[in-house]
Parts: C-alpha cells; sequence; structure tokens
C-alpha cells in the first residue's frame, strides 16, 4: 500500500495521532469527535465488506486508520465500542487469506492491544489467533500469530499460573493432534507446546499428553517434533534456566559509571533497574527450587505408549518413515524401556537384521539397543543378540573401528543386563584386550574390568584379577540373580552412623569415660546438647575439617584386606572370612538401625549431605574409585545418570583414537602459521603484517637497520676505553642482567 | 633510510604520465565509475504504443481508472472534467453504464484535494436521475464515510453530494437497508447531537469552538437533514388502484434490480440499523424511539443560538410537527421486540 501524498492543510485538518493523543487524554471531552469517528468507522467497515477482496488501496488504508485509532482509545469507550472486538475477529477469520497483507497484520495487532488494555480476555483472544494460525497460507502470518499467540501465554502466565487458560488452551492443542493424524497442522501444536515447556510455563502432565498422541500421528513431520521434544525438552529447559541465571550484574560498577558519566535521568533508571534485577535474582536463589518432572516421567501409562510406538512406526512393514525419523522414534522407544524398565519382547529380535556394520548410522541403533536394557529382560533374549554382534563387528577380519564399536555396545548391554553373556563368548572377547588397536584395546579392557565386578566366575581365573578372586574366594561376591535388586538404602547413612559413633567416642574421651562405654546414658545427652533439631552454624565449621581428611588417614578407615594378604597363614583364612562376613552383616544392621530407629532430623540430613560431598571428593581424588564404582557407571570416564540417554558418540571409539582424516592434518599444521600468499620467508610475512597493522618495530631491528655511521663513532671510542672503564661497563652489564635489565623485573 | 625511498616512489607515482600504447585500449582514468548495467528485461509501467488515435470508448475508460486511481490530483481532476463533458453531451456518452461508473467514482467523496471533490460533484448533477437511483446504496454508504470524516471540508462537500442523492432518489433513500436510521445517527453525530442518554447535570460538553464556518456548516446540515425527514415523514398517499397493476403484481415479472430484498434472503442478519423501513409508520416509530429526544433537545439549543443556523432549525422543527404530528406511540408489538426475542 503505497501512501498517497496528503496535502499540507488536511495533514493538520486529518491528523488521527493527536486525536488519539486528546482523547486518550480526556475521554469525557472528546466524546463527540470520538462518536464521529467512530460513525466513520462503521461506513468505511460497511463498505470495506461490499468487497473485502477487491478493496481499492485508499479503501485499505482508511479502514486500517480507523482500526488503529479506534483499536487505541477503545478502553476508553468501553460501552460505545462493544462491538469492535467482534468485528475484528470476524474480519480477521473470515477473510486472512484475502486480506490486504497490512491490515491483517493491523486487525491482529488490534486483537492483541485490545487484550493487553484488558478489554478483551486471552481465551477469547488465544481461540481466535489460534485456528488461524493453523490454517493460514501465509509465512509472515503465521510467524506473527505464533509470536502474539506464545507472548501472550507468556503475559498471562507471568505473575501466577493461569490455569483456566491453560486447560483451554491445552484442550484446543489436544484436539488439534487427534482430530487428524494424518494432517501436518498438528505442527503448531507442537511447536506451542515445546515453546511454553521450554520457557516452564507448562509443566504438568497435560502438554506431555498432546505430545504422547503427536509421537503416535501419521505424518512424518509431527512425529519428529514431537519425538524430538522428547529426547531433547527438557534439556534445552535446563539450559535455558542456566543461561537466565547466568547473566550477573555487577552493581559497583553501574555506581561508579554513575559517579563517572553524565547524570541523567536515564542513568538513573538504568541503576534502578539493575538494582531491581539483582533483587530479583537473589530472592530466585532464596526461593525453593521448582519441582519440574522431566516429560518422561510425566507420561501416563509407558508402557502402552512405547508398545504403540513400537508397533506402528517400527514393526510393521507398511510404515514409510526415513530411516533418520525412525532412529529417532528407536531411541525414544527404547530410552522409554529403558527408563521405566518396560517390557516390549518383540523389540529385542527387531534389532537382529539392523545389527551389521554395513547398516546405515549402526552406532546409533547400537546404542538404542543399549539403552533399551534394563535388569528385568529376560536374557535369553539378548543373547542371540550379543552374538550376533560379536559375529558380525568383532573379529580379526573387520577394521578396528568397527571391533571397537561392536566391544562397547557389548559392554554397554552387558553392564545393563550381565546375565545375557555366555561364558565362552566373554573369555573370546577379553582376549582382545590384546589387541594392537588401542581403541579395540580399551573397549576390551572395560568389557573385563566391568565382568570383574558384575560376574567374575565368568572370566578365566588369570583375568579376575585381585580384588575379584578375593571377593569369590570370601563368598562377599556373587553374581545377581535375574530380577534381584539391590537392598535399598540411603547414600551415606553408613557414613552418618561412623560419624556419630565418633562423636560419641570423642565426647566421653573429653569426659574421660571409656570409649566404649555403655550408651544409655550417653545417648540422651547427645540428644540434648550436640544433636539439635536445627542446623547449627558451627556444625558445619567442623564438618569442614572433615572433608580435608588426608589420604592415611581413609587407608586406615578400611585396612582390613591389605592386612590380611600380608600376615594371615592360609590355615586361618577360613576363621578370618567368617569374622569378616560377621562384620559386614553386623554393620548392614547398625546403617539400618540408624534408619529405622531413630528420626532423621534436619541437622543429621545436612550432615549427611556434607558427608557424600565429602566421600565424593575423596573418590575423585582416587582413592579408592574403582572399587567403588557402581555396576551400571559405564566406564570411559563421566558416570552417566540414568535418565539421560545413550548415544552414538558413548559406542563410538573416544575422538582421539580415531586415525585423522588428511584435512584435519593440515588444518593442525597450519594453526598458527601465517597465510602464505606469496613466497616470502616467514619473518617478511610477519613484519608485514606488521606494518600493515601500524606497529612499530622492535628493539632489535632498530639497531640491525641503524645507519652504518651513525655506529662508527661508539664504535671508535669502545676501542679507546682504559681497562678500569671496560671493567666498569662489563660489571654493570653483569649486574643489569642479574637484575633484570634497566628497568629491573618486579617493580 | 628506507621508508623515505619508499616514500619518494610514492610521490614520484602521481605525477607519472600514463603511457599509451598503439593497439591497446586507453588506460582508465583512476576516479573512473563504470555506469554501464546489465539487465534480463526492462520494465516499463504503462506503455501504449498505437498508430491510431484511441476510440471514444477507449478514452472514456482510460479516464475513468485514471479518475479513480491515478496518484496526482490535477489529473484526476481532469479525468473527472473530460467524463463529465462526455456525459454532458448530446446525446450522452457513457459506454460504462452508470452503475459502474459510480461504484468506481463514488470513493472519490473522501478524496483529499478539494478541486477532485467538486468536480465530482458536477458529473454526479449530470448523471441521468433514473438510472443514478439504482446506486443509492452503494452511494449512502460513502456519503457516511464522507460526511463524518476528520476533515472537515470533505465532510462539508459531502453534504452537497447527499443534497444531490435527495434530489436523486429520496424514495428509495429512505428505504433502503440502513438507509433511514444510520442516516440519521450520521446526521446526528455530525451535529453533536448526542444520542446516548445525556449526563444528568448542568454543564454539558459545549460545542467546542463556534467558528463562522462551523456555523454555516452547521445551518447546512440542518437544512438537509430537514429535507431528508422531509423526505422520510411525508405522508403517504395510496396511488389509485388500477386492476393491470393488482395483476402484476400477482403474475408480472419484478422489474427493480433485487425485488425481494425486504425477505433478505441472502444477506447477513440486520439488526435495528441495517433494517429496512419501507413504510412511513415504521419510519416514525423508530424515530420517536431513538432520534426524536436528541433531536428536539438540538433544535430547542440551536434555536437559541440564532442566526442562519437558528433559522434553519426553525424549518426543521416545522418539518418536525408536520411529519410526527399524527405520530402516537402505539403500546403495541413493533419490530424491535420481535428482534429482542431473536
Amino acid at each position: 500500500m503505497v501512501k498517497r501524498k496528503v496535502a499540507a492543510l488536511e495533514k493538520i485538518d486529518a491528523d488521527f495521532a493527536s486525536l488519539q493523543y486528546k482523547i486518550r487524554r480526556d475521554p469525557k471531552s472528546y466524546k463527540d469527535d470520538f462518536l464521529k469517528q467512530w460513525e466513520q468507522y462503521e461506513a468505511q467497515r460497511e463498505i470495506f465488506f461490499t468487497s473485502p477482496t477487491t478493496a481499492a488501496a485508499d479503501t485499505v488504508e482508511s479502514f486500517h486508520n480507523m482500526i488503529d485509532l479506534i483499536a487505541h482509545v477503545a478502553d476508553c469507550y468501553p460501552e460505545e465500542t462493544r462491538t469492535f472486538q467482534d468485528d475484528l475477529k470476524a474480519i480477521v477469520s473470515q477473510h486472512h487469506e484475502t486480506l490486504h497483507p497490512e491490515l491483517r497484520d493491523k486487525v491482529v495487532g488490534s486483537l492483541v492491544l485490545l487484550r493487553r488494555k484488558e478489554v478483551i480476555d486471552s481465551t477469547s483472544l488465544l481461540t481466535t489467533l489460534f485456528p488461524i494460525l493453523v490454517s493460514s497460507r501465509s509465512k509472515s502470518m503465521r510467524e506473527m500469530l505464533f509470536q502474539k499467540i506464545l507472548s501472550d501465554m507468556r503475559n498471562s502466565n507471568s505473575k501466577s499460573t493461569n490455569h483456566p487458560l491453560n486447560r483451554t488452551i491445552q484442550a484446543v492443542l489436544y484436539n488439534l493432534v487427534t482430530a487428524d493424524r494424518s494432517s501436518p497442522r498438528a505442527i503448531w501444536a507442537i511447536k506451542l507446546t515445546r515453546e511454553l515447556w521450554k520457557r516452564q510455563v507448562w509443566t504438568d502432565a497435560k502438554p506431555v499428553d498432546v505430545m504422547k498422541e503427536a509421537c503416535l500421528a501419521d505424518n512424518e513431520k509431527v512425529i519428529v517434533g514431537a519425538t524430538r521434544f522428547f529426547l531433547g525438552g527438557d534439556k534445552e529447559r535446563e539450559e535455558l534456566e542456566d543461561e537466565s541465571s547466568d547473566e550477573e550484574i555487577d552493581l559497583a560498577k553501574v555506581k561508579h559509571q554513575i559517579t563517572i558519566n553524565k547524570k541523567s535521568r536515564k542513568q538513573k533508571e538504568a541503576y534502578r533497574k539493575a538494582v531491581d534485577k539483582v533483587k530479583k535474582q537473589e530472592k530466585k536463589k532464596s526461593k525453593p527450587h521448582p519441582l519440574n518432572f522431566s516429560a518422561l516421567h510425566l507420561l501416563h501409562d509407558p508402557q502402552l505408549f512405547a508398545e504403540q510406538l513400537f508397533e506402528k512406526h517400527l514393526q510393521g512393514t507398511k510404515n514409510k518413515l526415513s530411516l533418520d525419523t525412525k532412529l529417532l522414534v528407536l531411541q525414544l522407544v527404547t530410552r522409554l524401556v529403558g527408563l521405566h524398565k518396560l517390557t516390549i519382547v518383540p523389540l529385542y529380535s527387531w534389532f537382529i537384521k539392523y545389527l551389521t556394520p554395513k547398516q546405515q548410522s549402526v552406532t546409533s541403533i547400537l546404542a538404542s539397543l543399549a539403552q533399551g536394557v534394563h535388569n528385568l529382560v529376560p536374557p535369553d533374549v539378548l543373547e542371540p543378540l550379543i552374538q550376533k554382534i560379536a559375529n558380525e563387528f568383532v573379529s580379526e577380519a573387520s577394521a578396528s573401528e568397527v571391533a571397537a564399536v561392536g566391544l562397547n555396545a557389548i559392554r554397554e548391554i552387558c553392564s545393563r543386563q550381565s546375565l545375557a553373556m555366555t561364558e565362552t563368548l566373554l573369555q573370546d572377547l577379553v582376549q582382545y584386550r590384546k589387541s594392537k588397536d588401542k581403541g579395540v584395546m580399551m573397549a576390551a579392557k572395560g568389557l573385563l574390568s566391568l565382568y570383574r565386578e558384575v560376574g567374575a566366575e565368568m572370566l578365566k581365573k588369570r583375568d579376575r584379577g585381585k580384588d575379584a578372586t578375593m571377593g569369590l574366594s570370601s563368598g562377599m561376591m556373587k553374581q545377581r540373580k535375574f530380577g534381584e535388586e539391590e537392598i535399598g538404602g540411603i547414600e551415606g547413612l553408613d557414613l552418618l552412623a561412623k560419624w556419630k559413633e565418633e562423636q560419641r567416642k570423642r565426647k566421653r574421651a573429653e569426659k574421660g569415660l571409656p570409649e566404649d562405654g555403655s550408651d544409655d546414658s550417653d545417648d540422651e545427652k547427645d540428644a540434648d546438647e550436640d544433636d539439635g533439631w536445627e542446623i547449627d552454624s558451627d556444625d558445619s565449621s567442623d564438618s569442614g575439617e572433615w572433608i580435608n581428611v588426608e589420604h592415611s588417614s581413609d587407608e586406615e578407615d578400611e585396612p582390613a584386606p591389605k592386612k590380611r594378604k600380608g600376615e594371615n597363614a592360609d590355615d586361618d583364612e577360613d576363621e578370618d572370612e567368617e569374622a569378616n562376613a560377621e562384620d559386614e552383616a553386623a554393620e548392614l544392621e547398625r546403617m539400618t538401625k540408624l534408619a529405622t530407629t531413630t528420626i532423621l532430623t534436619p541437622a543429621d540430613l545436612a550432615k549427611l549431605q556434607e558427608l557424600r560431598a565429602a566421600a565424593s571428593v575423596q573418590k575423585a581424588m582416587g582413592a579408592r574409585a574403582r572399587k567403588r564404582q557402581q555396576a551400571d557407571s559405564s566406564n570411559n570416564g563421566a558416570t552417566h545418570h540414568q535418565d539421560d540417554g545413550l548415544t552414538a558418540e558413548n559406542i563410538e571409539a573416544p575422538i582421539r583414537l580415531r586415525k585423522l582424516t588428511k584435512e584435519e592434518k593440515v588444518a593442525l599444521a597450519k594453526e598458527g602459521k601465517p597465510d602464505r600468499d606469496e613466497h616470502k620467508s616467514t619473518q617478511a610475512i610477519r613484519k608485514s603484517k606488521k606494518d600493515a597493522a601500524g606497529k612499530s618495530t622492535s628493539n632489535r631491528e632498530k639497531q640491525r637497520k641503524k645507519n652504518f655511521l651513525m655506529t662508527l663513532g661508539k664504535a671508535k671510542s669502545k676501542q679507546k676505553r682504559s681497562l678500569v672503564e671496560t671493567r666498569k661497563v662489563l660489571r654493570g652489564h653483569v649486574e643489569r642482567s642479574t637484575r633484570g635489565g634497566r628497568r629491573r623485573n618486579g617493580t | 633510510m628506507g621508508s623515505s625511498a619508499r616514500k619518494k616512489q610514492e610521490k614520484k607515482k602521481d605525477f607519472q604520465k600514463p603511457k599509451y600504447k598503439v593497439g591497446k585500449a586507453k588506460p582508465k582514468a583512476s576516479n573512473f565509475t563504470d555506469t554501464s548495467f546489465k539487465s534480463k528485461a526492462i520494465v516499463m509501467n504503462q506503455q501504449s504504443l498505437s498508430t491510431a488515435a484511441p476510440d471514444v470508448v477507449q478514452q472514456f475508460k482510460h479516464n475513468l481508472s485514471l479518475a479513480s486511481s491515478s496518484r496526482s490530483d490535477k489529473q484526476r481532476r481532469d479525468a473527472l472534467a473530460y467524463l463529465t463533458s462526455q456525459l454532458s453531451s448530446h446525446p450522452p456518452i457513457n459506454p460504462v453504464g452508470t452503475n459502474i461508473l459510480l461504484s468506481k467514482l463514488l470513493p472519490l467523496i473522501s478524496d483529499s484535494s478539494t478541486p477532485v471533490r467538486s468536480q465530482l460533484l458536477k458529473l454526479l448533477r449530470v448523471l441521468p436521475e433514473e438510472e443514478a437511483k439504482h446506486s443509492t446504496e452503494q452511494a449512502i454508504m460513502f456519503i457516511r464515510a464522507g460526511m463524518t470524516h476528520l476533515s472537515a471540508d470533505i465532510s462539508g462537500d459531502s453534504l452537497g453530494v447527499m443534497e444531490w442523492l435527495l434530489d436523486v432518489a429520496e424514495d428509495e433513500l429512505v428505504t433502503i437497508p440502513g438507509g433511514w436510521v444510520k442516516t440519521l445517527s450520521t446526521f446526528c453525530v455530525t451535529m453533536g447531537w448526542s444520542l446516548a442518554s445525556t449526563v444528568p447535570g448542568w454543564t454539558s460538553a459545549a460545542r467546542s469552538s463556534l467558528r463562522a464556518k462551523d456555523a454555516q456548516t452547521l445551518a447546512r446540515q440542518i437544512s438537509i437533514l430537514s429535507r431528508f425527514l422531509q423526505a422520510g415523514l411525508r405522508s403517504e398517499t395510496a396511488a389509485v388502484p388500477s386492476s393491470e397493476e393488482y395483476w402484476d403484481s400477482f403474475y408480472g415479472l419484478p422489474r427493480s434490480s433485487n425485488a425481494f430484498e425486504y425477505l433478505n434472503l441472502f444477506g447477513s442478519r440486520r439488526d435495528e440499523e441495517g433494517e429496512m423501513y419501507p413504510n412511513r409508520e415504521a419510519r416514525q416509530q423508530v424515530f420517536y424511539r431513538r432520534f426524536f429526544e436528541p433531536v428536539t433537545k438540538g433544535i430547542e439549543k440551536v434555536k437559541k443560538e440564532g442566526g442562519a443556523a437558528g433559522r434553519a432549525a426553525v424549518g426543521l422543527d416545522q418539518v418536525l410537527k408536520d411529519g410526527m404530528g399524527d405520530y402516537a406511540a402505539s403500546a403495541g408489538m413493533d419490530a424491535q421486540d420481535l428482534l429482542n426475542l431473536w
């Protein structure tokens, strides 16, 4: 719409901006003018509606202006402009396809403006805009609508959660997804949900339900969008949160700037804002962390969902999804299976045909397989899979990378279900630790160390290692049976018990009593004095010392197995074993006793937290890291949380073991060297660069370039120097060099 | 030193003469700007290449399009002048028909340039009345938009167009859908006779400034309003029934453009404002309900002010007495009650 030039006189006359300003300032006195404009609006609307599609540019422009004016002053005359919102809604929902783009945008903008002025409520606005978003064919329009909808949702949820609105919109989205499974329209539901999830506006189960339905759609785009949400939505949310909390404001700096720069209102405003922000951040810090469950945990009936996903998108031969999409869906299914310990037996046999080195992106398939395994999967289902991986991947003939991938995959599977391995196969695979390739060697060693912990009997005797052999002979180490679960406890409770014991002893020592006296009287006193309900400040400082336990003291803590090997003879080994077992049992009992007989106070819990932290510090320092490692932690360094999925990178060999490609090598070699357009020495190129940057030359260079004639005089005088003079000069030189030059070091 | 030698070289370069060589192109000057350009096609906005002069029909259409969509004031005015001359010749030349002509030109009522508007009025005056009648509905929309325009000049000029419409088709004007109530409310709003129930109290929003020009406009508005009311409230006399017409009403084909419009079969639902008020009684009824009070109050006020506007108001008062004198507010059910029930 090209604006027609306005004559100067008319400009003064027909000034909508000034009229709007006047009306807003004093609505009562300008009511007549407003009513006139309202009539004008009505007339324009009538004219426009006679032919909405073929309206002339002039008509469109004047209608545009009228809508703008009325929208801005609508809140001053609510009675007169009752019909305005309905008009706008009708215009945009009936004619959005054919409307002039600018007019269309103006109508949408005016509706949002009315919402901001609270003339209409969010529900009616969103229910108007959303159908248009879904059906519009204009990209810019969709983009704008999406922005508007999103910002309105955020605004209406900013102060407190607007449950009715959320419920309405979620219902709309749900219906959109479920109404027509094959239409790509559901993509908008996904986009909106993901965005609101990311910003933590929606954190409950209903949006997850929407996404769940979208996963089961027929349209590939929709499936991909929804699957990606489950796989990455929570990470995205966390990242956004980290980002927002990262930006720190240095108040002192702002204050200092104000003292230096010109004092203005703007500056003052900026300072005030900074203070507000800092306060807000502090408030946020002190607030309890909102309990946000991940989308995978909020799923209702994951078993059914995983089964449906598998049957619909993977199992049948009818589905036409591309491999990438299938991989995504597979990742989701196996993630669900691993996380919720679901049982989908056909899933594992489905994998068989994909387990060849030629298969495209086989590493991510292997990773999916591994993450789909948990300790309740029947081992005989997994056995053929492991056999196949071993046959296809791990052989002398296959490339070293392939073998490493196969071994890693097997290790990952077995770390989740160790019973799936057969003895002969394991012993074969372990042989690869002698391989010349580092990747294969490391992978095989990983497998070996895994089985030393979880199933040492299956290894040959010489492969078992010291700890496992001793554990086996003492009977402490047993292979877990199928379906057997570890006895649960509170992590670090034993530490707490030990600490309490020590405290008690120390107190008794202070009082001059024997350390191992009867507890009865002391316990009560302890309860009175020390184990207060509240967390004391000195309590934490006290424990601060405790964290820095030295290495030696740590060794003293658990010296039993070491000593025994050196000192004890063979004959009394049996007795020792028994005693050891008894000790274990007693400790276990004590641990559970502490949890079952006393109520852990907040102070106790705080102490527990500290002890745990101290223990993990020790572990990181390497005291006994290997020994305490849990069975489910992977062996390549970082421990996984169970919620995090397994990716192809975990299966592939570490990146530094991979051979570099030629390009990478060249890039590495080139790094830090000047580019060589012309054939000059490196020095010359550096110098020309320096010249170009306008930098000065070094002293050395200046010396070298100095005119020969100028140096002559000094050379001559040097020859004429007396011995004393020469000595002085030389001494001065030595002294200077020890001090670090004329300008001295360190001043 | 080395640098000075280099600088000398650089200085020298400025004064070196370019060497011309036989068979080689002349070297370009250092400040030469390349102005050549490449394009796949050259687009011309308007191009009319013909050996013969355009015929009258073509010229008429060209001018019509110029008048309705040209960006220049003068061009629009000239095109309108051409159209006027064509229409006023004997016999009038109008190859497109009055209806299409009007639909193109009516938006010019709100044109920003005064000469264009006055030329438009001249053109409207030369249009044949019988044919212009059929575009009443369209015309009144644009007139209403013009009358409420923010610019006082435009709203003043559109009163002239209103006058023309009253001359041409006053009966149609008051009977078409929306023609009666909407036009009346437009009049009231432009004159500042507020329709909403008046605020109790002494002070009222005074007319902000009553300049001489405003007073003149007001007088004109009132006189045109009185014409409009006269047309709407004129007592109807039943035509002498003739047997031919009687049978025609049953068996003859209707000759008006939209004979069954009052049934409103295809349009959107009409509210009170957009409704048709086909007979005098209905018009009286709705006038009494919605406009009688503000109009009488306005008349009183203007009368007190006196002057040209006051005189016009006296005329309006007379029209009102004639038109509404025989009206008695009936307690019976009327159309509004039915609408409310819906």
